[in-house]
């Protein structure tokens, strides 16, 4: 009933992919040290860049190490599905904290 | 479905009807559980951005007193333990149980090493007296709502932490269970669901560096 | 013999197993003993150590219920300190909730029927359901571990600044919960993975009964609102500890932040509460109507709207809360969305009754029982997602009396439904259906006398969570508590019949309701492997129109479910799939 066929799931990556995956992985992170640190990026361009680059590195370790590059796509479709009820947790929060008259209410 | 099972190896339980059911079933089950996990730390991160969004002077002044040497060692510690657990599993599916066993040491160690660096960073904080809360008494930083921001800090760190310490020790059973011989290329489910868990742990990590070490 | 087309890769040789109507082994009369039900990995034991549970935790808060009402018969002081009615008002909310109506259908009746619908031997992950099991122990133990040391008299809702003062043992219970969560989640992941991997051959999406989409609509839900709980309380446990003044407006934290968190579980968990109920009510009404449901498709996908739009609406909670202009509005908005497919729901099952042959066995009496109370549970909470007239109701009885009617007269009553109609299954027993019709007909009448009057109280400004209140309301305090002095009795012959069934009920044959539910397929009470054949599907779970001959169809080589087939019939099998 899966529906996959047999050789969706045992995918066997090779050592090199492995490693280049981790090697991204370490440059993407000096990168970020290196942008945060030593250049200096206009305010909300920072937290964008620097967000953007932790999502590249989530999206390689999700894609090649938990393999789901080669899995079968519902796993793929839970974790965004995840992803996006967090963001509809967040967003919808924001809606309330960013436009209250007084920050924090006093009791 | 039944028709490419030839045998019932005792490692498939009875109700599944075959080995690849199984497998596919554990890790499915393992995703579902990730989406839980990655909504239970969404909660904190939630918070985070809640706080980041009305006091954004305060979060960039603490950000200061964290140390992103440290972060960033701890970082690529987490990567490489990430890379030894994808090593671990292509070492067992290859059925080379020995340098599944090493894997799996390896990644244990750089877990350790990553808990040590983080006992070092709170034993530093404490000692200035950088206490969740109520018990914040350090005096370096202006801001009124400084001990929110630790608390955020503490929380999510924390929480994580105590991921990491649980995957120390699924990883240390899942090496004794290759010690004892229970897996090869035939069955390593429990190995590869304990890599996804692993995984997610770094995923975590993976946004909490740039979100607390790297905003001033 | 017959050969099905289950899937258009795949032809397999099928033959009709009927049930044997006096099986000689089932799941009750294999593994006895008290050790063997207490490490039973079978599903449909666990089913029934989660029914033995909840209903003990029903009778606690029951109790509790009925003794706040009995201090409500006058305005002043009855008979208990108010400190004492803050403390029962919390922990009759707080049991019936979280250790009640959560885990009731679907870890219950759902851990029964679920793998059965589907044709399976069990749930995908036995051990981790009793797992849960046990975790729901741990979490039942902490809180008794409260109830022993000072209670709790925050509500059941934790809100914050006060549970962060009470005096109350709040972390024992907030710890209850949080561990409680965790089985809660278990449970759904289990279910939600069952589903997609364990279906018999032939079970296509479109031939799930709808009961299995509520579970898994539900379970959804579940894995996604329950560690946003669990994360709240555990923020509020360290704010006890710690003082960490996330929520704590005296450290300059705030305590709405503490409402969304709590709301976005929350409000997704009263779906986790209804829409299990909601299947009940499509596979109860369709057996007693002889008829296909109406709108399946609708039906199904409503379930998922449902669980959708239920994560978009949690801030009507909190209207009064000092929330935003901009965020009230909008969830005031999406509120009235989630009207629409509960609707479409109520539509298509009235639509089924149409014109089919209907018999009023207790079960389908608790159908249009739940129709009805479900009904004015639904619109009242659409009026009271329409801002103005929140500002006037919020936190007075008439939200007490709306959300006793959507939880009580939905989720409760379709427990009941559930309950009737797969007894004989559980059992093999039937009920007296004469005492069943009284206990309906007490229940109803109590259940309305009880909460009607709490509608026009609240209306006119009774607020919730009073000890005391103005002679005004004096009566309508009193009919309410009459009323539930009737629900209990109600309860009472319920508890009583159901029990009895047990020693002296007359014996279930293996269908007795004429359903074609895969479920009526196996023995009452199932063999411990459900069926003793690989069960094959070609007709969907409410095709009425086709004949009973079409139906009880499995496997026709493979001999023994459970047990290993010899490798000549598996070679044989083989030979037939190509
Ligand atoms: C048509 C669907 C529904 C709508 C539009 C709706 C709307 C609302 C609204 C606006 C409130 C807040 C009232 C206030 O506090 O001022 C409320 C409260 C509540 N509703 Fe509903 N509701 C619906 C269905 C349900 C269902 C199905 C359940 C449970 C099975 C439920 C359980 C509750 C509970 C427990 C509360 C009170 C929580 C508390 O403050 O203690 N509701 N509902
Ligand atoms: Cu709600």
């Amino acid at each position: 009933m899966s529906g996959n066929s047999h050789e969706n799931h045992h995918h066997v990556s090779t050592a090199g992919q492995l490693w280049a995956v981790g090697t991204a992985l370490l440059i993407l992170t000096i990168i970020t040290v290196v942008l945060a640190k030593f250049v200096t990026i206009p305010a909300p361009f920072d937290i964008i860049t620097a967000i953007s680059i932790a999502v590249v590195k989530a999206g390689l370790v999700a894609a090649f190490f938990m393999n789901l590059y080669w899995d079968t796509k519902f796993n793929a479709m839970l974790l965004l599905m995840a992803v996006a009820f967090f963001m509809l947790m967040v967003l919808i929060t924001l809606l309330d904290t960013l436009y209250r008259v007084d920050v924090v209410p006093s009791f | 479905m039944a028709n490419h099972s030839t045998s019932h190896p005792t490692h498939v339980q009875h109700h599944f009807v075959d080995a690849d059911q199984q497998f596919d079933s554990a890790k499915m089950g393992m995703w579902v559980f990730l989406v839980n996990e990655i909504l239970f730390f969404g909660g904190l991160f939630c918070a985070y951005i809640v706080y980041r969004s009305w006091y954004p002077e305060l979060f960039t002044e603490a950000a200061l007193e964290l140390n992103t040497f440290w972060g960033a060692v701890n970082t690529v510690v987490l990567i490489g333990s990430s890379l030894t657990v994808a090593m671990a599993i292509r070492s067992v599916q290859k059925d080379q149980i020995k340098g599944l066993k090493i894997n799996l040491l390896i990644t244990i160690a750089l877990a350790i090493v990553f808990m040590v660096i983080k006992g070092f960073e709170y034993s530093h904080k404490f000692h200035l007296g950088i206490f969740p809360g109520e018990f914040y008494t350090f005096e370096g930083l202006e801001h009124a709502k400084a001990p929110i921001f630790f608390s955020i800090y503490y929380m999510l760190t924390g929480v994580h932490a105590l991921h990491v310490l649980i995957g120390i020790g699924l990883i240390y059973w899942i090496y004794r269970r290759a010690v004892r011989g229970d897996f090869s290329s035939e069955y390593y489910t429990p190995v590869e669901i304990t890599g996804l868990y692993w995984h997610l742990v770094d995923l975590i990590w993976i946004f909490l560096f740039p979100l607390l070490y790297l905003i001033e | 013999m017959a050969t099905a087309e289950v899937s258009n890769t795949k032809t397999l040789k099928v033959k009709r197993f009927k049930p044997s109507e006096d099986p000689k082994s089932t799941f009750l009369t294999e593994e006895k003993g008290l050790w063997a039900w207490l490490t039973t990995v079978d599903h449909k034991k666990i089913g029934l150590m989660y029914l033995g549970s909840v209903t003990f935790f029903f009778l606690l808060g029951g109790i509790l219920a009925l003794l706040l009402r009995t201090e409500l018969l006058t305005p002043a002081k009855t008979f208990i300190e108010a400190d004492t009615y803050n403390q029962f008002f919390t922990l009759h909310g707080a049991i019936m909730v979280f250790f009640v109506l959560v885990p009731s259908i679907p870890a219950a009746l759902g851990n029964f029927v679920l793998p059965m619908q589907l044709g399976a031997k069990d749930v995908a992950f036995p051990r981790l359901n009793l797992a849960s099991f046990y975790i729901y122990v741990i979490g039942a133990i902490f809180t008794f571990i409260a109830l022993a040391n000072n209670g709790l008299d925050t509500g059941w809702t934790f809100y914050t600044p006060y549970s962060t003062d009470s005096s109350s043992s709040v972390i024992w219970v907030t710890l209850g919960v949080f561990i409680l969560g965790f089985s809660s989640i278990l449970t759904g992941t289990n279910f939600i993975t069952t589903i997609h991997k364990m279906r018999a051959p032939g079970i296509t999406w479109g031939k799930l009964p709808l009961n299995i989409w509520a579970l898994y609509a539900t379970s959804i839900i579940q894995v996604l609102a329950t560690p946003v709980l669990a994360i709240t309380l555990l923020l509020l446990t360290m704010e006890r500890f710690l003082g960490i003044g996330i929520f704590d407006p005296a450290m300059g934290g705030d305590p709405v932040l503490f409402q969304h968190f709590f709301w976005f579980y929350s409000h997704p968990a009263v779906y986790i509460m209804i829409v299990p109920g909601f299947g009940i009510i499509s596979e109860v009404i369709t057996t007693f109507s002889k008829k296909h449901i109406f709108g399946y498709w609708a039906i199904a996908l409503s379930s998922l709207a449902i669980a959708f739009i239920g994560f978009l609406v949690w801030g009507h909670h909190m209207f009064t809360s000092g929330q935003s202009a901009v965020a009230t509005t909008v969830f005031s908005f999406l509120t009235f969305l989630v009207g629409i497919p509960t609707g479409i729901k109520i539509l298509n099952w009235v639509a089924t009754l149409y014109k089919g042959s209907i018999e009023m066995k207790t079960p389908m009496l608790y159908v249009f029982i739940f129709l009805f109370l479900f009904s004015i549970g639904g619109f009242t909470g659409i009026m009271l997602g329409s801002l103005a007239a929140d500002i006037h109701l919020h936190d007075t009885y008439y939200v007490v009396a709306h959300f006793h009617y959507v939880m009580m007269g939905g989720t409760l009553i379709a427990l009941l439904a559930g309950l009737h109609y797969w007894w004989p299954k559980m059992t093999g027993k039937m009920y007296n259906e004469f005492q069943a019709k009284i206990g309906a007909a007490l229940i109803f009448i109590g259940f309305n006398m009880t909460f009607l009057p709490q509608f026009i109280m609240g209306s006119q400004g009774m607020p919730r969570r009073y000890y005391n209140y103005i002679d005004q309301f004096t009566i309508f305090h009193q009919t309410s508590t009459i009323g539930s002095y009737i629900l209990g009795v109600g309860f009472l012959l319920i508890a009583f019949y159901l029990l009895r069934s047990l020693f002296s009920g007359e014996k279930a044959g293996s269908n007795p309701w004429g359903s074609r539910g895969l479920e009526w397929q196996a023995t009452s009470p199932p063999d411990l492997h459900n069926f003793d054949h690989t069960p094959v599907i070609i007709n969907g779970p409410y095709d009425y129109h086709k004949p009973m001959e079409e139906f009880q169809l499995g496997l026709a080589d493979v001999h023994h479910n459970g047990h290993e087939p010899s490798h000549a019939a598996k070679a044989a099998a083989e030979e037939v799939t190509n």
